[in-house]
């Protein structure tokens, strides 16, 4: 029995944060120059009633009216976010309601960024190989724009907020398809991206709302997210083309076999400098953050859906994918696509 | 890495005319010294000396002078 992958869906919210749009807040700002580094033109934005879990379930109910799955047959739900709906209950189990799904099915949320749909793949496959679960539906989605001072064009112009539907399926077929993982963390790097209050560590107060100006010119407060950019850039290279060896070698594939490289899409910054490093040819290396920014843990099912729609990933093709962030935390695996 | 070779790189990240970098300027004062410049440096070195920065000892730096002290031994005379 294998995991499989049998459908990804994606939902967006109407909001849209476009370069000009920054650039008419904050005139000081090279608006081209930042669009030729990072590559990202436009951000959608979550309104202010709208949950990550809304877009969720937007994103599921494509699979249920593309006729992918039937929504009694759904016997488990992952979702992955870092902005849920409440402290408890759990969002997956009001997802289960609202959704309708059966009373039967399992779910949960877990707590994970960037690198959240591969640790979602290794549990997905662990849940569906065991027989714990057939029919899983792996939701990702996250509103980072609620956690983001509007005065920090800083992450303003680098996240997106999103969500993705991933349907994963028990088969028949003896090859594995997903797999095989490798894993990481590295917690004393929590500090570098974080949303230091709003937790029992440091509850939210007057003192913690207060409104503060970085050396850059960025504000925000303490109730804000916060991102060390060159931390977090030398974390990534001092990790990701690491792992990417070892998965090479727990797999016995080398680089010449993979069709395709699908990477968090952070930003383009980050990518072509990874995939220079890499050595990775250009058509083998997937760039989709365009339209949407840094979608955190949906960027990878983004971009995996995208490269189909465009024809870039087809059927039989080895993908090799690989996720990096807040934490630190990283994973990355291989997807025989189907 | 020449020393010289070093500042033509440099000016290239801080967008400064070149020939214009010999060592004692202040980072501050390069307009262009942002966290992207930041980035962009660390990307530079890790591409070219293939040596990966520490970001908290940047952090630190003031002056070019200090940036070629980052890089040790890997920028010669």
């Amino acid at each position: 029995m294998q995991a499989v992958i049998s459908a990804i869906e994606y939902d967006l919210p109407e909001g849209m944060l476009t370069n000009d749009m920054l650039g008419a807040e904050f005139p000081e700002w090279s608006v081209e120059k930042i669009e030729e580094k990072i590559g990202i033109g436009v951000r959608r934005i979550a309104a202010k009633d709208e949950c990550a879990s809304d877009m969720g379930i937007r994103a599921a109910e494509k699979h249920f009216a593309s006729g992918a799955c039937n929504r009694e047959d759904i016997d488990y739900l992952l979702f992955c976010t870092q902005s849920p709906d409440y402290f408890l209950p759990t969002t997956a189990c009001i997802m289960q309601d609202r959704l309708g799904l059966s009373k039967s099915c399992g779910a949960l949320d877990f707590n994970l960024g960037c690198s959240g749909y591969i640790y979602g793949l290794g549990l997905a496959k662990g849940l569906i190989e065991t027989g714990q679960a057939r029919h899983l539906l792996l939701i990702t989605a996250e509103t980072y724009s609620k956690h983001i001072h509007p005065g920090d064009k800083s992450v303003r112009t680098l996240f997106g907020d999103a969500a993705a539907a991933t349907l994963i399926q028990s088969s028949d077929d003896a090859e594995m398809k997903i797999g095989p993982f490798v894993y990481g963390t590295d917690g004393s790097g929590g500090k570098n991206l974080i949303v230091p209050t709003g937790g029992f560590r440091t509850p939210r107060s007057d003192e913690s709302a207060q409104v503060v100006d970085d050396e850059q010119g960025n504000l925000r407060s303490q109730d804000n997210l916060y991102m060390n950019g060159s931390e977090i850039f030398t974390f990534t290279l001092r990790t990701i083309p690491k792992s990417v060896k070892e998965l090479l070698s727990l797999s016995g594939k080398s680089l010449e076999d993979i069709d395709l490289f699908v990477f968090h899409q952070a930003n383009k910054f980050m990518l072509e400098h990874l995939r220079k490093k890499l050595n990775v040819p250009e058509d083998k290396f997937y760039m989709s953050f365009k339209n949407y920014g840094n979608t955190v843990s949906s960027t990878i099912p983004i971009a995996l859906k995208d490269a189909q729609s465009e024809g870039k990933l087809k059927s039989g093709d080895l993908v090799m994918l690989v996720g990096f962030g807040v934490g630190y935390s990283w994973g990355a695996t291989l997807l025989h696509w189907v | 890495m020449k020393k010289s070779e070093f500042y033509r790189e440099l000016e290239e990240v801080l967008e400064a005319d070149s020939g214009s970098i010999s060592g004692d300027e202040v980072l501050a004062d390069f307009d262009a010294w942002d966290s992207l410049a930041v980035l962009t440096f660390i990307a530079m070195v890790d591409e070219k000396f293939e040596v990966t920065l520490t970001a908290s000892k940047l952090a630190l730096v003031k002056t070019v002078t200090d940036l070629v002290a980052l890089l040790g031994d890997k920028i010669t005379v």
